[in-house]
């Protein structure tokens, strides 16, 4: 959307194009040249889309002018006061001449200078297409970054251009706008914007300040942004057929986002409601006409492919081909790519603040971006008008967005360039999502960290060259020239900064029209069918190049490019490319993977095979410079040169043998000689031939050595790593071994204390054991020394017994009878003992039976035990 | 003799460049996408000429996995610093010894401080720069793209440590 804010005219000054690119000195005349054929086309295409969107809209959606109008005033959020009359102005217009006419083409223009007044050079062309427009106002929907120093003035253009300095005249009053009654038409549920002075819509107003912490300074100023806005209406059955084959990936999107969409689906499902309403209360058909589009991308989505569903698909085509009008651009754009089906609401917003929260805890990697965009935002189209410094915030905003969004690509060079371009055609949200539908999908795999599509895709295109071109890619082979050195470029920037604005757009039109990337292809062949004569007519490699890269960028003839390429190369389509691209798609994940895991570099068999090239042409430069270098005569004018020289020394040659021939047969002769001279050019070119497929099977011979070998080397690293897991596993077993040993020693030595433990306990049990012996040694003498104690004291007793017996005898003998029986037992060891006890039981005796006289008495039950008792203790004597 | 441009991106290669080639220095040149190629003829003192065919590649990181294609077969190397910049002086050296491990083995290889008229904002040594080119049999230049000082003297010393026999294309 920044372009609207280029004026015309300081783009003529200082050789900048229509687009406020710069222009190549050496360029500048041939676009003065071309700007009349441009104006021309423009003119022939805006009537063309204008006629096919008028039927659109006729038959597919009946769509009145009050949605539109909302639609656009949504585009709108930042006009001042004149602007708001403008539009009510241009609005009752419409309703006075009737609603059906469409007015597709809205003219925006813009001077930043409120001094200047509108330029009549810069507004022939507003004027023309004014013409075929019927009924059309002027709106800007531009960003006025309300800057102090720069206060941008909108300027609304009615079709009599007579109020154009009415309105010029009139300044910004914030007052008189807000009575305006038409305000209220604003729907500003869908555009974020913000305006200081309006208070209408404190909720979006609040999300923004929390959005854009950054800018709280700029926004004590007036500022206000149009972050988003919708497509004109007109446009809607297109984007509808675009959105639907975006819908798989947009639910996928959805599913990613649902966490931290959650709370933002809801608001804007409240906004999206109350907008309904505020539809369905000033007109009812918008409704209908709103429902009508969403039950067609319904029925869109449910057919698979969308092309055949679309009768008027192929026409479409046709008109992409020949060019978008200038200002539909931008909108047309959003449709093809499907803006509307990717887009997420407030998922943008969320990002941003994620940037600014994350400034600090960010990680290594973003940092890396942040720094590279940061670098690069300045030399992005340098000096371009457009991007001040408001512009190249935003282009930092949607940059540093997508590298949130998409870690996988994150920033890639080239990426700034696009969004580029994108934001001087839309405003800021709808070119971040743009610029998401073009890498995550169109160039998905292209921008990330290894490259891996682009550097497939060159792979293929070599090989498509070398199928279509043979002679040039022969040529630049000789030249030592690799296809991919000029053709990566090419891919990579998708030709912008390679060839004029004016084809890079064209080009992009189909390319965001067909959604793949084979426009890049055809537009490729387009240019190396254009230059390539005049590069296979260059002798060395730095003129072939730099002869084609000028002629690639003063390739002004767009018509002719963009539709040589379309026409001319319609067997290039995504199936085969998808088909060559599965080919190479092995050869340059293995170089990735090679280069991820040992550091190594890309070596593919292109290289080897130039090397070779090389090798072999240094050595026969020298030799065969005299004779033709060319293998195959691709210039034919060159070859008719030099068949005479060559036709002149075969005359010196053959003159001798030829003398004597007759002269009626000269020309028969000379007939001869041109045609031996075919022949032996014929030869030597066979000659060459037959080198180059030398080389070439010795190529593919290295080739095949060097793959086994690779294999080999990677079997034997495989093996190597088995091994060494092998080992490794090994190692971890002992160490788990040793472990277990370790504990097991410790257990053997715990155990081994036990034993010792053990042993003195024996030890001391033993000690005891003896110790008891001892005592019971001690006690065996004592008790023999007691026995024979007892010995003499019976002895000394008998002694004594026989001594009392003999006096008692001697006094009277019947008096003691009973000692003598007893004295036999007495001689047991155990007689003194025994002796003590019988005493003692003699005493027991008489007690016992006196207890058991009294307790027969109470009881008889005790009696068993008395028994029992008397039996005790008369055992002793028993077992005596 | 093919050469080719290496070094961190910002550093000033396509400004040498131009300034080589065109004899111009724009403050705010473009981002370099996939390389872009110029070329230049020099006369020597012995009035030999040399042909250079420059390989501008772009600086970023990911940007290297296409340099091989542009380094492979490059006779000459230049691998550009910011001497403003460590971080530059560090992805230098990381050229270096990529080169050392896959380019061509009889490449020339140039160790290139550009940016020399910012001075008192220096933060990489002349010595370093010395050492490192030195160490790897490097001839070394600090240069400025802006003023154009030693820009022509990199590309005559460049042409005198060419092998002799290889002719100007």
């Amino acid at each position: 959307m920044l372009l609207s804010l280029v004026s015309k005219r300081s783009l003529e000054v200082d050789s900048r194009d229509a687009y406020g690119f710069a222009l190549r000195p050496q360029h500048v005349q041939r676009y003065q040249e071309y700007v009349s054929i441009y104006t021309e086309e423009e003119t022939e295409r805006a009537e063309k889309w204008q006629n096919f969107l008028d039927r659109q809209e006729s038959v597919a959606e009946p769509c009145s002018s009050e949605e539109e109008f909302q639609d656009t005033f949504q585009a709108d959020g930042s006009d001042s006061g004149e602007e708001s009359a403008s539009e009510e102005d241009s609005r009752n217009e419409k309703q006075d001449s009737g609603s059906s006419k469409l007015d597709g083409l809205e003219v925006q223009h813009l001077e930043k200078d409120s001094n200047e007044t509108v330029g009549e050079l810069s507004k022939e062309k507003e004027v023309a297409e004014e013409a075929h427009v019927l009924d059309e106002h002027q709106i800007l929907r531009e960003t006025s970054l309300g800057e102090k120093s720069e206060s941008v003035k909108d300027e609304a253009e009615q079709s009599d251009t007579d109020k154009e300095k009415e309105s010029s005249v009139e300044s910004e009053s914030d007052e008189e706008k807000q009575s305006q009654p038409v305000k209220e038409a604003i729907d500003l549920n869908h555009v974020e914007i913000q305006q200081e002075n309006e208070t209408e819509e404190p909720v979006p107003e609040a999300e923004k300040c929390g959005v854009d912490d950054e800018k709280t300074q700029k926004e004590t100023k007036s500022r206000s942004v149009i972050e988003w806005a919708h497509i004109r209406p007109c446009l809607k059955s297109i984007e509808a057929m675009m959105c639907s084959r975006v819908k798989n990936v947009k639910y996928m999107q959805n599913k990613q986002q649902t966490i931290a969409g959650d709370h933002a689906s809801s608001l804007a499902s409240i906004e999206e409601s109350e907008q309904n309403s505020m539809e369905n209360d000033r007109d009812s058909e918008t409704f209908t006409s709103r429902s009508h589009s969403i039950k067609e991308e319904h029925d869109a989505q449910s057919n698979v492919s969308p092309e055949p569903f679309f009768p008027w698909y192929e026409e479409l085509e046709v008109l992409v081909r020949l060019g978008v009008p200038k200002d539909l651009r931008g909108e047309v754009w959003q449709a093809f790519v499907g803006v509307k089906a990717r887009r997420v609401e407030r998922y943008y917003q969320d990002l941003l603040a994620q940037i600014t929260d994350s400034d600090e805890s960010s990680s290594d990697v973003q940092r890396k971006w942040k720094k590279q965009i940061e670098k690069d935002i300045p030399r992005t189209f340098p000096g371009h008008p457009a991007l001040n410094e408001n512009g190249r915030d935003s282009l930092r905003r949607i940059l540093l967005a997508y590298a949130c969004h998409n870690p996988s690509v994150g920033y890639c060079q080239a990426m700034n360039f696009f969004a580029g371009l994108l934001l001087l055609l839309m405003p800021e949200e709808n070119a971040f999502w743009t610029l998401v539908g073009i890498i995550d999908d169109y160039f998905d795999g292209y921008y990330t960290e290894e490259m891996i599509e682009s550097q497939v895709d060159q792979l293929v295109f070599e090989e498509l060259m070398r199928e279509r071109f043979p002679k040039l890619v022969n040529h630049l082979d000789y030249l030592g020239v690799q296809v991919a050195w000029i053709s990566g470029p090419w891919f990579l920037s998708i030709f912008v900064n390679i060839i004029p604005w004016e084809c890079v757009l064209r080009m992009w039109d189909v390319l965001l029209f067909e959604g793949n990337r084979v426009v890049l292809f055809r537009t490729a062949f387009a240019l190396m069918e254009l230059y390539g004569p005049a590069i296979v007519a260059t002798q060395d490699a730095g003129d072939a190049i730099t002869s084609l890269q000028s002629l690639a960028s003063s390739t002004f003839d767009s018509s002719q490019l963009v539709l040589t390429a379309c026409m001319g190369y319609i067997s290039t389509n995504e199936a085969r490319l998808e088909e060559l691209r599965k080919i190479h798609r092995p050869a340059v994940l293995e170089i990735v993977e090679e280069r991820i895991q040992k550091g190594r570099v890309w070596k593919d068999k292109k290289g080897l095979a130039s090397k070779l090239y090389s090798f072999k042409h240094e050595g026969s430069i020298l030799d065969e410079q005299k004779p033709p270098q060319r293998t195959d005569g691709e210039n034919p004018d060159d070859d008719e040169s030099r068949s005479p020289n060559f036709s002149m020394n075969l005359d010196g040659a053959n003159v001798d043998s030829e003398v004597d021939s007759l002269p009626d047969l000269q020309e028969q002769v000379v007939w001869m000689k041109v045609e031996l001279c075919r022949l032996l050019e014929e030869k030597r070119s066979a000659v060459m031939r037959a080198e180059e497929l030398e080389i070439a099977l010795m190529e593919m011979v290295k080739e095949d050595n060097r793959l086994e070998l690779s294999a080999k080397i990677e079997q034997l690293e495989k093996e190597v790593r088995e091994l060494k897991q092998v080992l490794s596993d090994k190692k971890e077993q002992e160490t788990a071994m040793l472990q277990v040993l370790m504990k097991v020693e410790q257990d053997q030595k715990l155990t081994e204390d036990a034993r010792i433990s053990a042993e003195q306990d024996a030890a001391a049990q033993r000690y005891a054991a003896h110790v008891l012996q001892e005592k019971n040694e001690k006690l065996v003498t004592q008790l023999a020394q007691m026995e024979k104690k007892l010995v003499t004291a019976e002895t000394t007793l008998e002694a004594t017994l026989q001594y009392e017996s003999g006096q008692n005898k001697a006094l009277s003998s019947p008096r003691f009878p009973r000692p003598a029986p007893e004295s036999p037992k007495k001689k047991t060891g155990f007689l003194s003992f025994g002796l003590g006890w019988r005493d003692r039981n003699k005493a027991k005796q008489p007690e016992e039976s006196n207890s058991i006289n009294t307790s027969n008495a109470t009881s008889e039950v005790k009696s068993p035990s008395k028994e029992s008792k008397t039996e005790d203790l008369l055992n002793p004597e028993t077992r005596r | 003799m093919q050469l080719v441009l290496l070094g961190d991106s910002g550093v000033g290669k396509s400004c040498i460049v131009l300034r080589f080639v065109r004899g111009q220095f724009d403050a705010t040149s473009k981002v370099t996408v996939g390389a872009s190629f110029l070329s230049q003829t020099i006369a020597l003192q012995d009035s030999t000429t040399v042909k250079f065919e420059i390989w501008d590649t772009a600086g970023q990181e990911r940007y290297s996995a296409l340099a091989p294609l542009y380094y492979r077969g490059a006779g000459v190397a230049v691998i550009v610093y910011d001497i403003t910049s460590p971080e530059s002086f560090k992805k230098a050296q990381y050229w270096v010894k990529e080169l050392q491990k896959h380019g061509s083995p009889d490449i020339v290889m140039a160790l290139v401080g550009n940016k020399a008229d910012l001075h008192e904002k220096r933060e990489v040594p002349t010595e370093d720069g010395m050492e490192l080119a030195e160490k790897n049999g490097m001839f070394f230049i600090e240069t400025s793209a802006k003023t154009a000082d030693n820009i022509n003297q990199l590309f005559e010393e460049i042409g005198k440590r060419l092998p002799r026999p290889t002719p100007p294309s």
